[in-house]
């Protein structure tokens, strides 16, 4: 049983996909002149040991977010594409909490991440009103209001809530204590904790609950589960509210994290909403596959700039790399079965 | 135009076909000879092999080994075309048209008479005029077909065939969408063209058009001819013992329910291809709806289980109203429902057995406050696997890994499972092998006596007769007649479902 799966795990998809990343990548690293195994190593030591690992948790905190954010609905079939605007949105909205409330630090930093969770679950339940009332399909509607979102946040930043004297695009820091716990001196905060949480409760809903039945079901089939009754627009209601909460966590946990305040742009530029997709996606949203995906993509995306300080190789490579395992995945070549015929039982 | 009269007599000629796929063998050294000018049928149940074999003929599939004449000639087909050029045709199941064109275009198509570099149109049209005069296969040449009755769409897909030259014309369950009368004309159009020297390769699992309409029939089982019989000489049972490999009693009429209260009422049933319809079952019976596909009772299931709107009229379960509720709302208060497609809507293939078992028992026997542990729902599925004796390797394969009639076992089985007051089932055996249509009727029929009412919507007419306390036809979205299970035999049906019918009482007093 254990060795069928295993032999199963290996003749997946996705490790056809990594291995031929890989290997295509060390191609073109040979082809321009440089040493396949410096690189890679660069990239591991760069991206999990001392100096990178802090860095990686942090981008983690931000992929895994996005990706469970984006996993969630994606697992029923719906995708949200809007997750830029309401990470912003939840980002803007904790920061303004966080400034304005009379309330004692710790108390304010847990209505900040309310709120935050709070304003992107509202932004994405009205994409999601926009399908179930007028037909908009969501992929539309989610990614289309997502710019007038990232657009106020924007506007907010650089004009209302404006530092009085800067001259960058950030609303003033947060009061003193009006952060989330970080470990050690590290980047790293309770952030990655939370994210986490919500990922064990993704996977708890997925594998163990009635509701994370029909969300599968739905996604394998709609036409299946509307058959037996499951209410698709209550069910895409529910989900992008979960969905849109997320993302609006992240966003607020990446406003009560360092610099601790909202800097316009700043949410937006690691791409989390993107590489979080493609995580989810390269999974087919299965939680414990989302959470490998994203942290795979945070260990490239971290490792690649190291890779680029200590070789000279570009850090392209990893995004080479990245593309190169999704477009395998998305032709789901695989090993051929006979490589694995011994082992596994038909 | 016309080919030159082939010398040999055997039409096609395939002889120890072997074609495997993974984990089956489809076909393991089958012997098919077609005589020119017959009528042959080649017969088996799901899974037999038996569309293996004539893809093999027509050029989809190669061949592991085996060899293929086509009039004497040893040919290898690389492609359709291919064989179309060695005088082969194939009708397939759906049919292959163009519903915008006219019947000429789609008849000359791929093959267009031209003039000076461009399509002769008139041309087109008295060439279809004259096949069909030649062939007795009435069809107006300028018509949409898209606008055609299914029977007149599958004469357009014969004068394709004969119009690009085919010798030998295959046709797949060519009757699974035509009412019996048109069956009839269908085989009237066949004898003629073998009259003149064509030849038919007919693939069908139905035992009485094949007695009827065939000269010879070969048999496959478990991808081997296991039978080459003489119609004449040979009995339906004969060929179903072949088919299964064992006695099958068929065609067999269940003993009458005994009716009481009433369980389900529509009163005036309106929805966009539903006018109008008036029906009632009650406990302990079987209410059958018979008719040709498509006039109506699709939308009128649809509608009774709330997965399509309802314009007008009332419908009651057990004297609650519920003509508006949801399908959960539906389930909750008593409704169960097989619906006809067991993969696009009753299953989702690619979920595993226990998932698709699990299904609408999810919220209530199987979880308690929102819970749902996958112990509970494995042992679900293996009572259930167990009970209605669905063949899965385990319940965690994939649901597309089991055959038609093992899938139908399973959905009906857990729809059965519910013990709803009311069952709705579409088209229980379509596509579901002999041995396994059995099984199922005696569960219908089991189901029923234990006090529960089932609405049943059929094509087969030997499985309306077969089940139903009383019959009504549906023709044009309305219920055109009634009648009681005496009434209701064979001839009867036919001409009701073909819109002949004195109209029902109840359908008479009807408004839109």
């Amino acid at each position: 049983m254990t060795r069928t799966s295993l032999a199963g795990a290996l003749r997946s998809p996705l490790t056809f996909s990594v291995l031929a990343g890989l290997v295509i990548g060390a191609l073109f690293l040979v082809g321009t002149g440089a040493d396949p195994l410096t690189a890679y190593e660069a990239v591991v030591t760069g991206a999990l040991g001392g100096d990178g690992i802090g860095a990686t948790l942090t981008t983690t905190t931000g992929v895994l977010g996005l990706a469970l954010a984006l996993a969630v609905p994606l697992r029923a079939g719906l995708i949200n594409l809007g997750g830029d605007g309401q990470m912003v949105l939840g980002g803007i909205t904790a920061a303004v909490t966080g400034l304005n409330s009379p309330l004692p630090a710790p108390l304010t930093v847990v209505l900040a991440l309310l709120a935050g969770t709070a304003a992107g679950a509202g932004y994405a339940v009205l994409a999601a009103l926009c399908e179930n009332r007028l037909g908009v399909p969501l992929l539309v509607s989610s990614l289309l209001l997502s710019y007038p979102a990232v657009s106020l946040a924007s506007y907010l930043a650089r004009y209302p809530l404006k530092e009085p004297g800067s001259s960058l695009p950030q609303t003033r820091a947060l009061p003193d204590g009006v952060a989330l716990p970080a470990f050690g001196d590290s980047t790293v905060t309770l952030g990655l904790v939370l994210v986490a949480l919500a990922a064990a409760a993704y996977w708890f809903t997925d594998r163990r609950t009635a509701l994370g039945y029909e969300i599968r079901m739905t996604g394998l089939n709609p036409r299946f589960s509307a058959y037996a009754g499951v209410e698709r627009r209550g069910l895409t209601l529910r989900l992008m509210s979960v969905s849109g909460g997320l993302a609006g966590l992240v966003g607020a946990i990446g406003v009560l994290s360092f610099p601790y305040r909202f800097v316009d742009g700043s949410l937006t530029a690691p791409g989390y909403t993107w590489t979080g997709l493609t995580a989810a996606l390269l999974a087919g949203a299965a939680p414990l596959g989302t959470v490998i995906a994203a942290f795979f993509f945070a260990v490239l995306q971290v490792g690649g700039l190291a890779m680029e300080r200590t070789t000279e190789v570009p850090r392209e490579l990893t995004q080479v790399l990245q593309a190169i395992v999704i477009v395998f995945l998305a032709a789901r070549l695989r090993f051929p079965r006979r490589l694995f015929r011994k082992r596994v039982t038909v | 135009m016309t080919p030159p009269p082939p010398e040999s007599e055997l039409a096609v000629e395939l002889r120890g076909i072997t074609k495997r796929f993974p984990g089956t063998l489809a076909n393991d050294a089958v012997d098919l000879s077609v005589r020119r000018g017959e009528i042959h049928a080649l017969m088996g149940e799901n899974g037999a092999g038996k569309s293996t074999l004539m893809s093999v003929l027509y050029g989809m599939e190669r061949p592991d080994a085996g060899t293929i004449r086509v009039e004497g000639r040893d040919v290898t087909f690389a492609s359709p075309s291919a064989a179309m050029a060695a005088g082969l045709g194939m009708v397939h199941q759906s049919f292959k048209l163009f519903d915008s064109l006219t019947v000429a275009e789609n008849v000359v198509y791929a093959a267009e008479p031209r003039r000076f570099g461009l399509v002769d149109r008139a041309a087109a049209r008295r060439r279809v005029r004259e096949l069909a005069e030649e062939h007795g296969l009435a069809v107006d040449p300028d018509a949409r077909v898209g606008e055609l009755p299914v029977g007149l769409r599958q004469r357009v897909e014969i004068l394709k065939l004969l119009h690009r030259g085919a010798r030998t014309l295959i046709l797949d369950e060519p009757t699974a969408v035509l009412t019996p009368a048109e069956a009839d004309a269908l085989f009237a159009v066949l004898k003629s063209l073998t009259a003149q020297g064509r030849t038919v390769v007919l693939v069908t699992h139905k035992l009485r058009e094949v007695l009827e309409g065939s000269d010879r029939v070969t048999v496959l089982r478990d991808g081997r001819v296991v039978a080459r019989l003489v119609t004449a000489d040979t009995t339906a049972d004969e060929i179903a013992a072949a088919m299964t490999g064992r006695a099958v009693e068929l065609d067999r009429v269940h003993a009458s329910g005994t009716p009481g209260e009433a369980i389900l009422s529509v009163e005036a049933l309106g929805t966009d291809a539903v006018h109008g319809v008036d029906l009632g079952v009650r406990a302990g019976e079987i209410v059958g709806i018979a008719g040709v596909a498509g006039n109506g009772q699709s939308e009128l299931i649809g509608a009774l289980a709330g997965l399509r709107p309802v314009t007008a009229g009332r419908v009651t379960l057990r004297g609650e109203d519920i003509t508006h509720a949801s399908a959960a709302e539906r389930r909750a208060k008593g409704l169960a429902y097989v619906p006809e497609d067991r993969h696009a809507v009753g299953t989702a293939p690619a979920a595993t057995v226990a998932e698709n078992l699990a299904m609408g028992h999810h919220r209530t026997s199987l979880s308690s406050r929102g819970l749902l542990p996958p112990a509970a729902v494995r042992a679900h599925a293996r009572a259930l696997v167990e009970r209605f004796g669905v063949k899965a390797a385990t319940t965690e394969v994939p649901a597309s890994a089991l055959s038609g009639g093992n899938l139908q076992k399973l959905l009906i089985g857990r729809e059965l499972a519910h013990d709803a007051p009311l069952l709705l089932v579409e088209q229980p055996t379509r596509g579901v092998d002999i041995g396994a249509i059995q099984n199922i009727h005696d569960q219908l029929i089991a189901y029923r006596d234990a006090g529960h009412a089932v609405l049943l919507v059929s094509a087969e007419l030997s499985e309306i007769r077969g089940l139903a306390d009383r019959v009504l036809v549906m023709y044009e979205g309305r219920v055109a007649a009634s009648y009681t299970r005496e009434e209701a035999d064979e001839r009867t049906l036919g001409l009701a479902m073909a819109g002949a019918a004195a109209p029902a009482p109840e359908a008479a007093e009807a408004t839109d």
